[in-house]
């Protein structure tokens, strides 16, 4: 059976683009538009693979990758951070909220800094999900 | 009334990230979140004869405003806020208004209008067009070189001007959460010079007492709760006197209620709100009317 995955991004095009990327390699694309869109279709779709955006309305990729490895149910969902974000800045953001009291939460698998080409982004899905 | 969430709309050369790091002081109280906006005009865009829709300049605009919200984005992150961004084409005052009820933030934050006299007569300005639309508060900031007393501490002596409108008594309540950012409030009644016209030294001493004990009666509740805070009275026309106001007593904010005036009755009335957040140099926290 073809693997599910959920790109949670606010822009349309980086949607497109990733849909594309993921059905031309045998995936099933599903998608989100902002973090807590992407909770909720994370609970209701249990995608194999999450390609999450940093900055989105209504939630950051930050806070949902936060609430996804800190929760028993979710933490093993599998997650590329796909982000005009600097990665070094989603380790010290991730520091720093620790630092304020919440619980620490491990590195993301997988970093990739937009833009990102077609086959950079399939070889890292078939890295993770296989 | 928590200030949680702000919207910090810019179109980059009427609000830097200078003002971004003063409202940070924000932290101190209850800010936990900041989304900005920039809202490339259609007009910029727009279908021309000959041209088109100008799809190239849209993109541009928009990866232009992307770059720069990135940036200020990542060094809000590394402090552990939180960051939205919002990029639209359109209207300020329909996509903020869009943005603020689907974001539910809880302050909005603009430079001030760019439009002429001319251009605000027949369109309206934009700050009291986005109150008129949004139900939360609208703070119209003012660079630092232009505010007196700033000093990137906007919340730090605010002057609250009351003409004992129910926004302008609401701003009360809007201030309480404050107080960790807060050093004195001053509360400020302007009376209008008719009110004393034509009357003895006695009655105008009157006036001025009765309205100071009115004031007094503001500030106790902000000593209730723990800030400092002190009554003034002024006579004269409005907008002048709390601009004098201000500086006398070296507010770093003015702050006013805001009545629900149609815009188009504003436009040949004039509004204070409107020319204190327009023309002062002090930043303006602009209340709006409870909505039911």
């Amino acid at each position: 059976m073809a693997k599910k995955v959920l790109t949670v991004d606010d822009d349309p095009d980086v949607r497109l683009f990733t849909t594309t990327v993921l059905e031309e390699n045998g995936y099933v694309p599903v998608e989100a538009g902002n973090g807590e869109e992407g909770l909720q279709m994370i609970k209701s779709e249990h995608p194999d693979l999450v390609i999450l955006d940093v900055l989105m309305p209504r939630q950051s990729g930050i806070r949902l990758y936060r609430e996804l490895k800190t929760s028993k149910a979710l933490a093993n969902v599998k997650i590329i951070i796909l982000s005009g974000i600097a990665k070094k800045t989603f380790l010290r953001s991730q520091q720093a909220l620790t630092e304020f009291g919440e619980s620490p939460v491990p590195e993301p698998d997988f970093y990739l800094e937009k833009p990102v080409e077609a086959d950079v982004l399939a070889d890292t899905i078939r890295k993770a999900i296989g | 009334m928590e200030i949680k969430k702000l919207m910090f709309v810019t179109k980059f050369e009427d609000l830097g990230y200078e003002a971004v790091q003063a409202l940070l002081s924000l932290r101190k109280a209850s800010l936990e979140h900041i989304v900005f906006m920039n809202v490339i005009e259609r007009e910029k865009v727009a279908m021309q004869r000959g041209v088109g829709y100008k799809k190239e300049e849209a993109v541009r605009l928009k990866e232009a405003a992307n770059i720069r919200f990135i940036d200020w984005a990542e060094r809000l992150f590394e402090q552990g806020m939180e960051v939205g961004v919002y990029i639209q084409i359109g209207s300020l005052e329909g996509e903020v208004a869009k943005a603020v009820r689907k974001e539910e933030a809880d302050l909005v934050v603009i430079g001030r209008s760019h439009k002429t006299a001319m251009e605000q007569f027949y369109s309206g300005s934009t700050v009291t067009g986005i109150i008129r639309r949004v139900a939360v508060p609208v703070l119209v900031y003012k660079p630092a070189s232009e505010s007196p007393f700033s000093l990137g501490k906007p919340f730090e002596r605010p002057l609250l001007a009351t003409d004992w409108s129910p926004a302008s008594l609401r701003a009360i309540d809007y201030l309480l959460p404050l107080k960790p950012l807060i050093q004195e409030v001053s509360v400020v009644h302007v009376a209008d010079e008719k009110e004393i016209e034509g009357s003895s030294a006695m009655q105008a001493q009157q006036i001025r007492k009765d309205t100071k004990r009115r004031l007094e009666e503001l500030c106790a509740r902000f000593e209730a709760a723990g800030i400092a805070a002190r009554a003034h009275v002024y006579v004269g026309e409005p907008e002048p006197e709390i601009d004098k106001a201000a500086r006398e007593c070296q507010a770093t904010m003015v702050v006013m209620g805001t009545s629900a005036k149609m815009g188009w009755v504003e436009r040949f009335i004039g509004s204070t709100p409107r020319e204190i957040a327009e023309k002062s140099p002090f930043p303006t926290l602009l209340i709006p009317p409870e909505r039911r």
